[in-house]
């Protein structure tokens, strides 16, 4: 059964790439990133009518607005507090002592391309995860989306490395992971957990990024220490475009686990949402 | 009687013109914190502040640029939640005060050791008096972060109460959840008393 609606979505995907229906689709806003100066703003009508906005958008407004003390904030159980700040500081000497200082030399020798690349390699080969769980949640023209990212990616962006796609919005779809669809199903977020060196995360996000290793083709390249090395470079990558955002965050924080804690839990909740 | 009673239609009709002006003059959402941004940018590329000794004087510069952007005590009063009843009117005053700075501090810090020329891009704004919310990206070598501004209209003029990073992560839920864990345990005079320490350390 899944076999044949992935089958279904490799021929409307490749049928789209063939036919150029992606590229030839006008973008309502081209180059929305890269636009240098924000010519493409949107011109705010001073008057506009109240009711004007989609449901979409309702759904970004701040609904503890009008709450005087709106303070229902969803929280997760930290039954393990005390080990997972061990694990907290654990991982903030790794951050400073080993990964940053690697981060740094490799942004320092690696030009920003190449890095891009790299960042857009691994995103691609991610693209399993994020349509199988795209149609384990139903979400039908999200997956053909990613599929279609996947495929024009893969062939015009030469083996993933490239990100041709990024000028499509509508192929820029929010990545779903396991832990995402066992949410939609239901399943709570159980406990919280501090991981060393993976970091924060919850029992069913911990439960989800397990299962979605094998969907990831790191997870099978063999032997097992280059797997493990891939993800590590991975990391280190990825980290090299934001060298500075922890010690910013924590420096904003007069409790950086409590701030860090609930950021990862703002960050997923909001993303289960979408 | 005749000059107090021109006096007064003078008065009052130079009051509805003024105050009409105001109500003109009430910006967008959208347009106010891009004129702002668009300020401090300007000073942040300024070479006349690039000497380590003149860092003091971009900062104040950028307060005074930022400050009247935010809604400090509608940040306050969110940020310490259902506890704010526990406050007094002077410990609201200097929460409120100290909260100012010490978010001023850190994120004006920020600015200066982080700012590389990053582009932003104005995505979109809702509207829905009195709140609104304004979406923009912070391009960084190709990738973009969502920073959103949840606003107040105020007196005619938009105000920003919260800022959401990542589509969806309140910097004042944050600072709620750190706080409530103190305020449960400790009086209001010690989550203040923290706050000094956190800025004089």
């Amino acid at each position: 059964m899944k076999n044949r609606v992935l089958k279904a979505l490799a021929i409307v995907g490749g049928l789209c790439v063939s036919f150029g229906c992606a590229s030839g689709r006008p973008s309502a806003e081209p180059g929305a990133i890269n636009t240098p100066a924000p010519t493409a703003l949107a011109q705010p009508v001073p008057d506009a009518p109240q009711n004007e906005l989609s449901a979409e958008d309702e759904l970004l407004l701040d609904e503890t607005f009008g709450l005087e003390n709106g303070n229902s904030f969803y929280t997760v159980a930290d039954p393990l507090e005390p080990v997972n700040r061990a694990m907290f500081v654990f991982n903030d000497k790794l951050y400073f002592w080993v990964m940053k200082p690697v981060a740094e030399g490799y942004r320092f020798v690696t030009p920003t391309p190449v890095r891009s690349g790299v960042r857009n390699f691994f995103h691609n080969l991610g693209a399993p995860v994020r349509i199988v769980n795209n149609v384990l949640q139903g979400k039908g023209r999200a997956a053909e989306a990613e599929w279609t990212r996947f495929l024009y990616n893969t062939t015009v962006g030469i083996l993933g490395f490239g990100n041709p796609a990024a000028r499509y919005p509508e192929l820029n779809v929010s990545p779903e992971d396991l832990g995402q669809t066992l949410a939609v199903y239901g399943i709570g977020d159980g406990f919280f957990l501090m991981w060393p060196i993976l970091g924060a995360s919850t029992l069913r996000d911990t439960a989800g990024m397990g299962g979605d290793r094998f969907l990831n083709p790191i997870g099978y390249v063999d032997p097992f220490e280059l797997s493990l090395g891939l993800s590590g470079y991975d990391k280190i990558n990825t980290l090299s475009f934001r060298i500075g955002d922890y010690e910013s965050l924590k420096d904003a924080a007069l409790d950086p686990y409590a701030s860090f804690r609930d950021a990862y839990i703002q960050l997923r909740q909001s993303k289960i949402k979408q | 009687m005749r000059v107090t009673s021109w006096i007064a239609i003078i008065v009052a009709f130079s009051l509805l013109l003024g105050f009409s002006a105001v109500l003109a003059e009430t910006r967008p959402p959208m347009q106010t914190v891009k004129e702002r941004i668009d300020q401090i940018i300007t000073v942040l590329n300024d070479p006349q502040y690039h000497a380590p000794a003149k860092k003091e004087a971009q900062r104040d510069k950028i307060w005074e640029i930022a400050s009247p952007m935010f809604d400090f005590m509608e940040i306050s009063r969110r940020t310490v939640g259902s506890n704010w009843e526990k406050f007094t009117e002077e410990e609201k005053e200097r929460f409120t005060a100290i909260f100012t700075r010490f978010l001023g501090n850190s994120y004006i810090d920020k600015m200066q050791g982080e700012y590389h020329n990053e582009q932003i891009v104005y995505v979109k704004e809702l509207v829905r008096e009195p709140q609104a919310l304004v979406q923009t990206r912070l391009v960084r070598e190709g990738a973009g972060m969502p920073i959103d501004y949840r606003m107040k209209l105020e007196d005619g003029e938009w105000k920003i109460y919260d800022i959401l990073v990542e589509n969806g992560v309140s910097i004042v839920q944050n600072y709620r959840v750190q706080f409530q864990s103190i305020l449960q345990k400790e009086p209001p005079s010690h989550l203040i008393k923290r706050l000094e320490d956190k800025l004089k350390a």
